[in-house]
């Protein structure tokens, strides 16, 4: 079986008026389902640009992206779109919920652009996802008038509820107080568990030990890629006492 | 995207942003409104036209003496001597007239002891009922045996009775025209208005009483039925009469002539010259107040797609092709202009009924008429300004980078 993503040689520069910003310069990585992986560095490495290409935001500037054994570059607009609608999801660090929409209507946006799923089903897939980060009593409130930790589980909800095969999560703790962050990262470990594949964008070292793996991004190059097959909660617990 | 999706989508915003949704739609409410007005007036008028040619019929013809102006206003001159009693024997012997009735006006006034009347006494030659389509509501109208001996009978019109007599029977009764009395022998029924006159409010009394007393040697007007079509009765009536009249006018210049020769069909041809301008008119109320109402709806789909750049950037990394995002705007606006279009809708239909209500009292014939094609067509043209506007916006949001629009602040 192929591994679910496989990048070779990836660059990617901005263009702003014909000004050249080079940000990643060749990153080679490759990711099995199933994994949960922490692309660590500091502020402006390009870990989040290096997200958005991973997650079919946006496109390398050169290099290859294979997803699931199949090259990239030659999709269109649409194939891609359809992707992010069918195999990938995000968790941004600014939520990034319709304020004046309630928790189920957010959390069931994602479905108006799934082909696969009946209109009829969408509650119910989106009733599942909302169960599964803990919020079924909180559904019908309007996400402006949850806690900050509330959010960021909608928005988990609203990644999961595709039943996608890769969940990107961009700083999800950055915005969050220590204690609902850990309760976000708890979330995210258990569906690691319960199979799904998770790509864990941070600049925190607390944050990243949650994950099986850690790469370390530096001035848009791979610095270290290290696995650690034991769980890090006790140390995360420790330094949130 | 499915297309309830869509819907409901675009209801929602406009749900949420109710007041700004409010004040976007008034233009295509005063548009849709105005025109859903006009055109219900205008059909309501069409109606009350259109009854009194049918009263006519359509093959009565008028001769006034006078003479069109340029530019095509007729000047009519109701003591102009040109209309002879001759001429009257000639258009009898014309083929493609029948039954012809000269008219001559009596000065009144007329009195029944203390009630005088404004009524207008038209000595009438007993073709004229015929010509005219009427009937008597009470007695009998002036016959041939009333005209050959000079009866001094009088018919009244029902507004004249009204004015005289009110609720009593008139029949048998006396009025006095100037010096001389006559006696009631009918009332007609009501014609309502003819060229734009009250017909009502008329007595009529033998041709050839009236000559006697006013000593007319020409007739105020005449009223003629054609035989068959009326075109070719008005190329020989006006021949006739220029031919007898010794008016040379071989380019049909109608300001040559003495007389002014009037039919029902010229007066349906006014009616649909009149709904040409109303129809242009309404046309152009609608265009100026769509254009002004889907300027004023693109500018907020702007501002909206700006306030929601981050929502678009969202959904875009949710999976909405740029095609979902351009829909999705669209149909916002198609929706704010449809629902301006229906709320205009029922204010005009409610202002229509209302200028109905009123009208009525004054014009008995007229009633309120809804305008089918016009209120579909408007809302049609209002959809229609959704699309034309909305598609500038809509193509802005639906082609703006994910990326960036999450960033944005
Ligand atoms: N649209 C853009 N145009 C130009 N430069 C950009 C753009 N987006 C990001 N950058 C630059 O690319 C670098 C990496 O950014 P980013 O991937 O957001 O870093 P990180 O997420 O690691 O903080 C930064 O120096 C940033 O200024
Ligand atoms: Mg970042």
């Amino acid at each position: 079986m192929p591994p679910l993503i496989s990048l070779t040689g990836l660059h990617k520069s901005y263009f702003n008026e014909e000004v050249e910003t080079p940000v990643l310069h060749g990153i080679d990585l490759k990711i099995d389902s199933g994994e949960f992986i922490a692309i660590m560095g500091p502020s402006g490495s390009g870990k989040s640009t290096l997200m958005h290409i991973l997650g079919f935001l946006d496109r390398p500037t050169k290099g290859t992206y294979a997803f699931l054994g199949e090259d990239t570059s030659e999709k269109n607009d649409d194939a891609l779109a359809l992707i992010r609608a069918t195999k990938v999801s995000f968790v941004f660090q600014a939520f990034h919920l319709l304020p004046r929409a309630t928790v189920l209507e957010n959390v069931m946006l994602p479905l108006l652009y799934h082909p696969g799923i009946a209109p009829s089903d969408r509650e119910a897939y989106a009733r599942k996802a909302i169960a599964s980060v803990g919020l079924s009593d909180r559904e019908s409130f309007l996400s402006s008038q949850l806690s900050g930790g509330q959010k960021q589980r909608t928005a988990i909800a609203r990644a999961l509820v595709t039943e996608p095969a890769l969940i990107f999560a961009d700083e999800p703790t950055g915005n969050l107080d220590s204690a609902s962050g850990l309760q976000v990262m708890e979330v995210l470990e258990k569906l690691n568990a319960a199979g799904h594949t998770i790509i864990l964008v941070t600049h925190e070292r607390s944050t990243a030990e949650f994950a099986d793996r850690i790469v370390h991004i530096k001035d848009g190059l791979i610095e270290s890629d290290t696995r650690s097959h034991k769980r890090r909660r006790a140390s995360a617990d420790v330094k949130l006492k | 995207m499915h297309t309830t999706d869509l819907l409901s989508s675009a209801f929602t915003a406009l749900r949420r942003n109710t007041g700004r949704s409010t004040l976007t739609m008034l233009g295509i409410v005063i548009g849709v409104g105005s025109v859903v007005l006009m055109s219900s007036v205008g059909a309501s008028m069409e109606r009350v036209i259109l009854s009194q040619i049918s009263s006519l019929g359509s093959k009565s013809m008028v001769i006034f003496p006078g003479s069109n102006q340029e530019g095509g206003a007729s000047q009519v001159f109701a003591g102009h001597d040109s209309l002879t009693f001759e001429d009257i024997e000639r258009l009898e012997q014309l083929t493609t007239i029948e039954s012809v009735a000269p008219i001559v006006f009596m000065p009144g006034p007329v009195k029944r002891g203390r009630e005088e009347s404004s009524a207008q006494i038209l000595g009438a030659h007993p073709n004229f009922f015929h010509n005219q389509n009427m009937e008597a509501a009470e007695g009998r109208l002036i016959d041939t045996f009333d005209e050959d001996r000079s009866a001094r009978f009088a018919v009244l019109g029902p507004d004249a009775k009204e004015e005289l007599f009110g609720e009593s029977d008139p029949l048998g009764k006396e009025i006095t025209v100037g010096e001389r009395s006559f006696t009631i022998v009918g009332v007609t029924k009501p014609l309502g208005s003819q060229f734009f006159q009250n017909a009502d409010d008329r007595i009529y009394v033998p041709l050839s009483v009236a000559r006697q007393e006013t000593g007319q040697k020409y007739a105020s007007y005449i009223t003629m039925l054609a035989t068959d079509s009326f075109d070719i009765a008005f190329a020989d009536v006006k021949g006739l009469l220029r031919s007898h009249h010794k008016i040379e006018n071989p380019k049909d210049d109608p300001e040559k002539d003495d007389f002014i020769v009037r039919s029902s069909e010229q007066a349906n041809d006014i009616l649909s010259s009149v709904s040409l301008g109303l129809t242009l008119f309404i046309t152009t109320v609608a265009a100026i107040s769509l254009l002004v109402g889907g300027i004023g709806i693109m500018n907020i789909m702007l501002v909206t797609v700006t306030e929601r750049t981050r929502e678009i950037g969202l959904r875009k990394a949710l999976g909405a092709r740029p095609r979902d995002i351009l829909l999705q705007f669209l149909a916002e606006s198609i929706a704010l202009t449809f629902l301006g279009g229906v709320i205009g809708l029922g204010f005009g239909l409610g202002f229509g009924f209302l200028i109905a209500i009123i009208v009525e009292r004054f014009l008995s014939t007229y009633e309120f008429v809804v305008s089918m094609p016009s209120m579909i067509a408007s809302l049609i043209m209002a959809c229609l300004t959704g699309v034309i506007f909305g598609i500038s916006p809509a193509r802005k949001a639906s082609l703006l980078d994910p990326v960036e629009s999450l960033r944005y602040e």
